[in-house]
């Protein structure tokens, strides 16, 4: 009977299981295709409108944004490529007019370089610090190397400087003749 | 067994935690640091951001100066490069709009027609067109029989002055350059109409 239970029970998380993974394989598979079938208007557009954000949905490259807005700026790339213009000069057109917070990759300039620079501040801060704690750390252990050396080296010296005393030297020999 | 040998041990059992809450506390110390130097670079870059943007006008402010170059044809009598402060003593009725903005078609043909109604009695309609590219901004116009004056915002610098949250957006200036109302929504005749009443009759 609780062999029974348990079988069910088991069955049942395993069908749960399958069920979720079932869901996320197909989904899954369905974006994949849908994504295969997206319509690529003209791969030049694309590539520039892959470097553009979109205006109004934050976090969006434009390339992907199928709101109105978006179609309007990548029917503006399109026409302003059929114009001549090459790449350089369609991104330029676009940071002139809606600023540079448009490009995928604004310049490094103004507040834009405080955010690249703000984490690499914060390494330089990290490791600086980590540098000079260890620094100290093996300033310490090597000063205890030191004097430990010191103490020794002193024992040394001092068992040295006995067996060369003249006193000490006459009384070895003296023993040494009596015996 | 050697007691010396006991005596010289002893201190080496301990050292080897000693070590790791040593080498622990300068992770903690070091990344706190990091931390601390890392918002505190970015309490400074938002600070500098808000104070670049400024308070957001409400009525009885006054409202932020701008220069904008104006569509060709699309000047409503005005100079092709306008500026707001060159229009005092005149009230301003400033929108906020853009061509691919739904809400803005709902009020494009009201906007028109109390342009029309008020441009003798010295009110300036001014339209500031958000995030649009020429093209179908000018087909928008066009669409609308517009008239009145209507120009790009340039890297979005009057709708960040102004603050604006989204399109339609219109602001009521009074003749001295003060904002008297913000309407956030599609305008209709019979509210622009008395919004711009009691400009006129202050």
């Amino acid at each position: 009977m609780t062999k029974g239970i348990l079988y069910h029970e088991v069955t049942k998380t395993r069908r749960v299981a399958i069920l979720i993974l079932s869901v996320f394989v197909s989904s899954w598979l369905i974006s994949a295709v849908v994504q295969a079938q997206a319509p690529v208007p003209d791969d030049q557009t694309y590539r520039i409108a892959k470097q553009l954000n979109c205006p109004t949905c934050a976090g969006r490259n434009l390339a992907d944004c199928p709101t109105e807005t978006c179609t309007q700026w990548k029917n503006e790339i399109k026409a302003q490529l059929d114009q001549g213009k090459n790449a350089e000069e369609v991104l330029a057109y676009f940071e002139a007019r809606f600023g540079p917070t448009v490009l995928q990759e604004p310049p490094k300039e103004g507040t834009t370089a405080i955010l690249w620079a703000a984490p690499v501040g914060a390494a330089i801060v990290f490791f600086g610090v980590v540098g000079v704690v260890m620094w100290r750390m093996s300033q310490r252990r090597s000063a205890q190397v030191a004097v430990a050396a010191a103490t020794g080296g002193a024992n040394a010296n001092a068992h040295a400087s006995v067996a060369a005393d003249p006193f000490v030297s006459e009384l070895e020999r003296e023993v040494k003749d009596e015996s | 067994m050697n007691p010396e040998g006991t005596l010289n041990a002893s201190p080496a059992t301990p050292a080897a935690p000693a070590k790791s809450n040593g080498k622990g506390k300068l992770l903690i110390v070091a990344g706190a640091v990091a931390a601390i130097a890392a918002v505190g670079v970015l309490f400074a870059l938002a600070f500098s951001l808000v104070s670049q943007q400024g308070a957001r006008p409400t009525a009885g402010s006054p409202a932020p100066d701008f220069s904008m170059a104006l569509y060709p044809g699309y000047t409503g009598g005005l100079p092709e490069q306008i500026k707001l402060s060159d229009l005092r003593g005149r009230p301003v009725v400033m929108n906020f709009w853009a061509s691919w903005c739904v809400e803005c078609y709902k009020e494009a043909d009201a906007l028109e027609a109390v342009y029309r109604k008020y441009k003798d009695q010295g009110v300036v309609f001014l339209g500031v067109d958000y995030l649009d590219t020429e093209a179908p901004a000018l087909a928008y116009l066009q669409q609308y029989n517009i008239t009145y004056a209507n120009g790009v915002d340039v890297q979005q610098k009057i709708a960040k002055a102004y603050r604006i949250t989204g399109v339609p957006e219109t602001f009521f200036i009074d003749k001295n350059g003060v904002v008297r109302e913000v309407i956030i929504a599609p305008l209709s005749e019979a509210q622009l109409s008395a919004s711009i009443d009691r400009l006129l009759n202050e």
